[in-house]
C-alpha cells in the first residue's frame, strides 16, 4: 500500500566526531535532566526543535541505539564496579524519544524502529502509517551515536560517529510533484540513515512530497 | 480489516506453549534461583531449558509454520520486539576479549534477530521494534493496524529476548530484583525476576477455525520519570482507555486482565490502581509469577497466554499470592473456569512507554 507523505519541516545534523552546539541549555533548561540526556538524546532534541515540534506521535529509530550506556554498563560488568542506575535506564533504545516525552510533557504514542541498516526507512514507513491511521502530523527522527573509545575496533560504516535526521510529516491526498525517496548524495554517513536523511536533502531542495510504502 | 491471531507458538523457563499453560494452572513457577550472573548474590531468573537461542527461535517460527494455513513465508511481513537482540554474543566476546575486535555489529543490534529469521524463511519484508519491556506489545499493536488498512494480509509477530548480564546486572543496580520466584501484587514482594522467551503469533486477515480476534491496541506515554510510573496511573489508564475504544467496548466487557505485574513495588501499586480506577471488579493477575519478566519478549508471550484464556475458559490464578497489597482488586487464588470472551494484556516500559492489547473471542 502506497501513500504520499507532505514534508512540513526537516533538519539534519552531523559530525566526524562529537556534535559541538546542541542548543542544550536553551532546549533543557533545567541542569538535573539536562545532565542525564544521552548523547542520541540530545541530538534527537535538536532535531525535534529544529522541526518545530513539540508534542504529538514520534517515531524514533537507530540501529546501534544508547552505545555509551551500554559500554558503560558492560566495562562496570566486567570490572566489577558499581552500574549506574542512570546508565541502565539510558540503555533502553527509546530512551531519546523517551526524553523528548518527558520534557514536553508528550503522552503520545511512541514507536521505536531499530532496523539494522534499513532503520531510517522502516521509520518512514512506520511514521506514514502513524500519520494515516491518525491523520495527525508525526515525528520521524533517526539517530546514530557510536562515538565511543575504541570505537575503529568496529566501525567501518561511518565517517561522522554523531548524526541524525529528522522530518515532521502527515498524509496528503495531492500526489502532484511526489516522488521517490533519492539516493543520498552526502556521503560517508552511517547507512541506518541514509533514507531519512535523503528527504531532508530533498526538502532542502524544495521536494516537499515523497511516495512511501506502508 | 480484521486482525486474527491464527496460529502461535512459544518458548520460555516454563516450556512450550503447552507446558507453561499447565504450569500457570497448576501455579508451578519455573523461576531457579541463580547465582552465576551476580556473584554471590541470589537472584531468581527465568531460564529456557537448553541454551541455542537462535536454534529456538527458528523451531518456534517453524512451528507456527507448520500450524499455519501459509506454505512458505514469502507473503508475510515478520515484525520483532526485542530489547536486547544481539547482546549476549557481544558481551561474550567483550568479556573474554577486552576490546570490541571479534564483535561483529550486525550480529549486536536488534535486528539480528529478525535478519537471522529472514536468511532461514525469507519473508516479503521485516521489521524490528525495541521499546523496552513494550517491544513486542509494539509489534503486535503495529501488525494489527498494518493489516486494518490493507496493507498486509499475512504478519508474523516475534518477542524474543535472551538472558544477558546487562539486564540482570542492570536491573539489579535499580534494586528491584527478588531473591526467589517473584510475587506479583503481594504485600511482601521483593522484586522481579528478569527471564527469557521466544513468542510468534501468526497475525492474519482471515480467520480460520479458532482463531482469536485482535480486536484493540492502545498506546500512551508517562511523561513522568524513565523508570518509575506516573503514580497517578493515568498513563497505563490512558492506554488501556485507547485499547478498549479501539476495540469499541467497555471496561466491563472484559473478562479478565493479564497484568503487566512484574512484582516490583512500583509497577503493581501504580498497574494496580489503573485496573482498580478503570474497572469494577475485573479478574486481573500476572502470570510473571510463572514466567518471570522476560522484557521485550513479555507482550507476545502475555499475548499467547491471553490466546489461551479464552479458549480454554480458564482464568489463571495469582501464584504464591499470601495477602495481596491492594485490597480493591479481584485477583483469583485459584483458577475460574468461565466462559471468556474478552482479554486485556498490559505492557509498561522504560521511559513510561505503555501498550495495552484486547483479544477476543470471534463473534459470528
Amino acid at each position: 500500500m502506497r501513500v504520499v507523505l507532505n514534508i512540513i519541516s526537516a533538519s539534519k545534523i552531523f559530525a566526524p566526531k562529537k556534535i559541538e552546539d546542541l542548543g542544550e541549555k536553551r532546549i533543557v533548561p533545567k541542569m538535573m535532566l539536562r545532565r542525564r540526556l544521552t548523547r542520541n538524546a540530545k541530538i534527537m532534541l535538536y532535531l525535534a526543535d529544529k522541526c518545530n515540534f513539540h508534542g504529538g506521535k514520534i517515531v524514533y529509530a537507530s540501529a546501534f541505539g544508547e552505545l555509551q550506556a551500554t559500554v558503560g554498563i558492560t566495562d562496570a560488568i566486567l570490572n566489577k564496579t558499581q552500574i549506574s542506575p542512570t546508565l541502565f535506564q539510558n540503555s533502553v533504545y527509546n530512551s531519546s524519544p523517551s526524553y523528548f516525552s518527558l520534557l514536553n510533557g508528550d503522552k503520545d504514542e511512541i514507536m521505536t524502529i531499530s532496523s539494522g541498516m534499513k532503520s531510517s526507512y522502516d521509520a518512514l514507513k512506520t511514521a506514514a502509517l502513524q500519520a494515516f491511521i491518525s491523520g495527525e502530523q508525526v515525528l520521524c527522527v533517526a539517530t546514530e551515536c557510536l562515538d565511543i573509545v575504541n570505537i575503529q575496533e568496529v566501525n567501518s560504516c561511518s565517517d561522522y560517529l554523531e548524526a541524525g535526521a529528522g522530518v515532521v510529516v502527515e498524509i496528503t491526498q495531492d500526489e502532484q510533484d511526489a516522488c521517490e525517496i533519492e539516493v543520498l548524495e552526502k556521503k560517508g554517513i552511517i547507512k541506518s540513515l541514509h533514507e531519512l536523511m535523503a528527504v531532508v536533502e530533498m526538502s532542502e531542495k524544495g521536494k516537499q512530497k515523497i511516495f512511501i510504502e506502508l | 480489516m480484521k486482525s486474527f491471531i491464527n496460529t502461535y507458538e512459544s518458548l520460555s523457563c516454563a516450556g512450550d506453549t503447552k507446558e507453561l499453560m499447565n504450569a500457570i494452572y497448576a501455579q508451578k513457577s519455573a523461576i531457579e534461583i541463580d547465582t552465576s550472573y551476580m556473584h554471590q548474590t541470589p537472584v531468581g531468573l527465568g531460564k529456557m531449558k537448553k541454551s541455542d537461542f537462535y536454534k529456538h527461535l527458528e523451531d518456534v517460527v517453524y512451528n507456527v509454520l507448520q500450524k499455519s494455513n501459509l506454505k512458505n513465508y514469502n507473503s508475510t511481513l515478520l515484525i520483532v520486539g526485542s530489547s536486547v537482540g544481539g547482546m549476549v554474543e557481544s558481551e561474550k566476546h567483550y568479556f573474554q576479549d577486552k576490546n570490541y575486535t571479534n564483535i561483529d555489529p550486525s550480529r549486536h543490534v536488534i535486528s539480528t534477530i529478525s535478519e537471522h529469521l529472514e536468511k532461514k524463511f525469507h519473508f516479503l519484508d521485516t521489521r524490528s521494534l525495541s521499546t523496552a519491556c513494550t517491544s513486542s506489545a509494539n509489534a503486535l499493536l503495529l501488525a494489527k493496524r498494518l493489516i486494518s488498512v490493507g496493507a498486509y494480509e499475512n504478519i508474523l509477530v516475534v518477542g524474543a529476548d535472551a538472558l544477558c548480564y546487562t539486564t540482570v546486572c542492570g536491573f539489579h543496580a535499580l534494586s528491584v530484583l527478588s531473591s526467589k520466584p517473584c510475587t506479583p501484587f503481594e504485600n511482601t514482594r521483593e522484586g522481579m525476576n528478569v527471564a527469557e522467551a521466544i513468542a510468534a503469533l501468526l497475525v492474519q486477515n482471515e480467520k480460520v477455525e479458532d482463531s482469536i480476534e485482535l480486536v484493540g491496541v492502545g498506546a500512551s506515554s508517562d511523561a513522568y520519570h524513565m523508570t518509575n510510573p506516573d503514580p497517578e496511573a493515568t498513563g497505563a489508564i490512558s492506554s488501556m482507555q485507547k485499547a478498549l475504544d479501539d476495540a469499541g467496548i467497555n471496561s466491563q466487557n472484559i473478562d479478565y486482565v493479564n497484568a503487566h505485574g512484574t512484582g516490583t513495588v512500583a509497577n503493581d501499586r501504580v498497574e494496580g490502581l489503573a485496573v482498580e480506577k478503570l474497572f469494577d471488579g475485573v479478574y486481573v493477575s500476572s502470570t510473571k509469577a510463572i514466567t518471570g519478566h522476560t522484557l521485550g519478549a513479555s507482550a507476545a508471550l502475555e499475548a499467547i497466554i491471553s490466546c489461551e484464556v479464552i479458549k480454554q475458559g480458564k482464568v489463571p490464578p495469582q501464584t504464591a499470592l499470601i495477602q495481596q497489597e491492594n485490597e480493591h482488586l479481584n485477583i483469583p487464588i485459584d483458577v475460574i473456569e468461565k466462559n471468556i470472551s474478552y482479554v486485556m494484556s498490559n505492557s509498561f516500559a522504560f521511559g513510561g512507554n505503555n501498550t495495552s492489547l484486547i483479544l477476543s473471542k470471534v463473534f459470528q
